[in-house]
């Protein structure tokens, strides 16, 4: 009816927003905050979900230009979210120097088993050729004890030799134990890297598929004590995108969960951070990441009890929920 | 259109305004549940100790959110809310970085004292060495 009115007065407000946006000081600032850290090359690729919050809510800064109360929260709000992308980035950039540095922790202790086993070996070596010389002293003595006995004097050499040969013994049965312990603990350290190997390649069961609104992801997903996914979990996680993305209009809930063992704040930490590496692995296969919300609720929510094995593993898991707005 | 219907549209229209503005009885979501347990996380992880400025600004903003709900103020108490929640955010993201930063100060002088044990002692004391 009185469309001649609103038209100027949409345009203007367009207009009025975009030159405002312009010369919006706190926008141009956070936007080449934000430019820098994907423009970095060590942090650029961490962190794609905080990173990509921090762009919408720079993004809602720029649309809602101007002064005022809005613009000031907006702003308040974009200033923590390219924060947060900072440091979610640096923590994950020294989470792998970390990882680096264990797995050198590991090099170097197994080296230096190796060495000691080395050396054991060549001790052994030498006390084994040690006593065939002195069994040849030995041999020789007798020798002539018995030459000495055949003149007819009984000689307290006999008694002589027999206690220096039980000496040279004990001493090879000691360097050989001493070597034979040596090879165990290179062992166990070798199994025990194959085993953690082994363990990180451990193919994750599927998720199971609930009723239509949820959808549950079980914790062989990740490594235990670990909040990454597993490469072998990304068909469960293209399942999930295929669940959420049935109908765009939902909000996304997903939150961590984890059984009772343990310390319940760091089961609180832990089970935020899977829920948050489910939602990068869905913000990563193109799922809008402003539909999501993650939280971590430790073990608050047992689904199943906690007094059983399969309890327990029913209970360490990451609900995928799918909300109306 | 004949005056009847009109002197009937009247008194529903009235009525519906008035339906309307009792309406809203039941206060929109403001998001103080979650700021709450955001902030709870946020202490929880540490951020006390590697976030101090952030926690105390999560802790003023959810009292101002939950001061302004209140006060019926729901357009305050969201904007409070959301405000607490990213300071939140932000101390959980810095007591991680913090945290992880501590575990590889202390790893790397650990492999160097190892490494320093082992060929200052190359007959293998080094290896029982934590």
């Amino acid at each position: 009816m009185n469309l001649r009115i609103w038209i100027p007065a949409l345009l203007l407000t367009v207009c009025a927003a975009a030159s405002a946006a312009k010369t919006d000081l706190d926008y141009a600032r956070l936007r080449a905050s934000l430019n820098d850290l994907a423009a970095d090359p060590a942090l650029g690729k961490l962190a794609p979900a905080e990173r990509a919050l921090a762009e919408q809510a720079v993004q809602a800064v720029a649309e809602k230009g101007g002064n005022g109360d809005e613009h000031k929260h907006l702003v308040y709000l974009a200033e923590r979210r390219v924060s947060i992308a900072y440091a979610t980035a640096q923590a994950i950039d020294q989470e792998r120097r970390l990882d680096k540095l264990d797995r050198e922790h590991d090099q170097i202790l197994l080296a230096a088993s190796r060495h000691d086993a080395e050396q054991a070996r060549l001790e052994a070596e030498k006390q084994r050729i040690q006593s065939l010389a002195q069994a040849e002293e030995a041999e020789r003595l007798r020798a002539e004890a018995d030459a000495a006995r055949a003149q007819g004097e009984v000689s307290a050499q006999d008694a002589v030799i027999a206690r220096k040969q039980a000496e040279q013994t004990k001493r090879l049965a000691d360097a050989q134990a001493k070597e034979a312990a040596l090879s165990r603990k290179e062992a166990q350290l070798l199994a025990e890297a194959a085993a953690a190997d082994a363990r990180s390649r451990a193919p994750a069961a599927a998720p199971a598929t609930g009723a239509s609104k949820q959808m549950a992801l079980n914790d062989s997903a990740f490594a235990p004590g670990a909040a990454t996914l597993r490469p072998e979990a990304r068909s469960n996680v293209s399942a999930i995108v295929a669940f959420v993305n049935r109908d765009k209009t939902k909000q996304i809930r997903i939150e961590g969960h984890t059984d009772d063992g343990g310390n319940a704040n760091a089961d609180l930490v832990l089970s935020q951070r899977r829920a948050e590496a489910v939602r990068d692995a869905l913000v990563g296969a193109g799922v809008d990441s402003r539909r999501i919300t993650t939280f971590g609720m430790g073990q608050a929510q047992p689904v199943a009890s906690n007094t059983t094995n399969e309890g327990r593993a029913k209970n360490r898991r990451v609900d995928v929920i799918l909300e109306d707005r | 259109m004949t005056l009847l219907p009109a002197k009937i549209h009247r008194p529903v229209a009235v009525f519906c305004l008035l339906l309307a503005a009792c309406g809203p009885t039941k206060p929109p979501p403001m998001g103080i549940e979650d700021a709450t347990r955001q902030l709870q996380a946020a202490r929880e992880a540490g951020g006390s100790t590697y976030a101090p400025l952030e926690v105390r600004s999560a802790e003023e903003r959810l009292s101002l959110a939950k001061a302004a709900a209140g006060k019926k103020d729901y357009e305050d108490a969201l904007q409070f809310a959301q405000e607490s929640q990213v300071n939140s955010e932000l101390a959980l993201a810095k007591s991680r970085l913090g945290k992880t930063r501590e575990k590889v100060e202390a790893r790397t002088r650990e492999n160097a004292q190892l490494r320093q044990d082992l060929s200052t002692n190359p007959d293998g004391a080094g290896a029982n060495s934590q």
